[in-house]
């Protein structure tokens, strides 16, 4: 995902170190330092959750690309999904997990479009909508997983 | 030391005294020159110029090297000078200078309106206890531009205008191709919604207008009192559909995590009656409910151009960081939560 937790607090880093010039340096200074804050407390969430998040939406990539697999797709889009499938999250770092998650994602852009497209004229049939709903669940509690809080920050 | 190293460089103070000097013909100071923030897509100054004592304030907005969303500040421009004859609560536009040399990058400046403030969207009950009060102005300002003939306008002069029939999809492939251009890591959801948003198009517009672009909770100066001031951040502004705006203004992102009020001002219903009363026109459930989710996928698109924007400008804006981490999940979320409720609700 971007941007990663490396580059965010890289560039925290880089927004406290270099000084402003002068016009920048009272009310706008002020609200970088305050946004440096945010992202900091973004962050501590995602040091605690990110790599759970990452390898939990993994797998139920690929359990759905196993059951998907036998929907009867292109040749080269049920071998990708087959092959993917078979896949398993050693390294746990989140730059790892995220480069898995990036391959799983293609793939599953490449079935929903499949799924939609096999609806035809008289709509989806049933064992189709019953995907469609399987693939709109899993994105979002994907999201809802992903998703990161901020605190009730009074308005100044 | 040579003349290299004792040189002072010039410094923005002086390149704005050189240029206003030029332009009035007389000699002027900048006093009080500070950058604020206000939009992402341009560099904001307040400053007061003193010219044969009187003293003026004034706000810079000057092209960034880098930027949340590639905009035209000639648009931008014009749609100040379309709104504040009209009566619209705008600054108003003083000079664009899009060859920008004076300044090293363009710009245009207006006049300032002080005495304001305007809310982060990430803060809670910003507008209390004047919620209804600033509510009612903010959707009746935004349903008088909606009225408003943009043909008319000097902003017709260079926003294109589309078709009624077409403003969805020219909206639509604008932003995927934003998605295209910016997308570092993929979005299912954001592809889902193009597809659902294409199969099922809205209606033609009702009448073309002025749609700002971006009007919503922080994008306005308000009073403290109950009062808005000054509607800002046209740096989006285009002609279209002109409940794209309503949806976007609705949007639960500006919400200020209440579920009861949209931007935090008043209940749904109440914001949607206050712009039809303004505007004339009506807002159709199903065709709001395509602008909806268009606005959702476009907040995404706007934020995976942030976090790009961020990574290509070396890390040090953090306001393209946090949106770029904290808005996109965001709307990612909400756009998840949507297309999966219209799956729901298929029969």
């Amino acid at each position: 995902m971007t941007p990663t937790a490396s580059e965010l607090l890289i560039g925290n880093f880089m927004t406290l170190i270099e000084p402003p010039p002068p016009e920048s340096a009272g009310e706008f200074m002020a609200g970088k330092i305050a946004v440096t804050g945010m992202i900091s407390l973004l962050l501590a969430q995602e040091m605690e959750k990110g790599v759970s998040v990452r390898a939990a939406e993994n797998r139920a990539l690929r359990a759905l690309f196993v059951e998907a697999a036998e929907g009867g797709w292109a040749p080269a889009l049920t071998d990708g999904l087959k092959s993917l499938a078979r896949g398993e999250d050693q390294d746990l770092t989140l730059s790892a997990l995220d480069r898995a998650n990036a391959a799983l994602r293609t793939a599953l852009i490449a079935l929903q479009t499949a799924v939609e497209e096999a609806s035809g004229a008289a709509g989806p049939s049933a064992a189709g909508r019953a995907r469609e709903k399987r693939i709109a669940r899993l994105l979002r509690e994907s999201a809802d997983a992903r998703r990161l809080d901020l605190p009730p920050l009074p308005a100044r | 030391m040579d003349a290299l190293q004792t040189a002072e460089p010039t410094t923005l103070a002086q390149q704005l005294s050189t240029y206003l000097a030029d332009l009035w013909n007389a000699p002027v100071a900048i006093e009080e020159l500070a950058r604020i923030p206000g939009g992402a897509s341009r560099q904001t100054y307040r400053f007061d110029a003193v010219s044969g004592g009187v003293r003026r304030g004034l706000i810079l907005r000057r092209d960034p090297v880098d930027s949340l969303i590639d905009t035209d500040r000639r648009i931008e421009y014009l749609a100040y000078q379309s709104f504040h004859p009209l009566g619209v609560p705008t600054p108003e536009p003083l000079v664009l200078d899009e060859d920008g040399g004076a300044l090293e990058r363009p710009f245009f400046m207006m006049s300032r309106v002080d005495g304001g403030k305007a809310a982060s969207p990430f803060t809670v009950s910003p507008y209390a206890p004047n919620e209804a009060e600033i509510g009612r102005q903010f959707f009746t300002i935004l349903g008088q531009i909606a009225a408003a003939d943009p043909l008319t306008l000097p902003i017709a002069a260079a926003a294109e205008a589309p078709a009624l029939d077409r403003a969805w999809a020219r909206e639509l492939e604008h932003w995927e191709r934003e998605l295209d251009k910016d997308e570092l890591h993929p979005n299912p959801i954001g592809r889902a919604a193009i597809r659902r948003l294409r199969r099922h198009p809205p209606p033609p517009a009702q009448k073309l207008s002025v749609v700002h672009g971006d009007y919503r909770s922080g994008n306005f100066l308000h009073d403290g009192e109950g009062r808005i001031l000054a509607i800002l951040d046209w740096e989006m502004a285009h002609l279209g559909d002109p409940l794209e705006d309503l949806a976007w203004a609705i949007d639960p992102l500006w919400s200020h995590f209440d579920d009861t009020r949209v931007s935090g001002l008043v209940p749904r219903a109440e914001a949607i009656a206050l712009w039809e009363a303004a505007s004339g026109l009506v807002a159709d459930p199903a065709a709001l409910a395509w602008w909806e989710l268009f606005n959702s996928f476009k907040g995404l698109v706007i934020w995976i151009s942030a976090a790009k924007s961020f990574r290509d400008g070396g890390g040090v804006d953090p306001v393209l960081g946090f949106t770029g981490l904290y808005c996109t999940r965001r709307h990612d979320q909400i756009l998840a939560q949507r297309l999966e409720a219209l799956l729901e609700s298929a029969p």
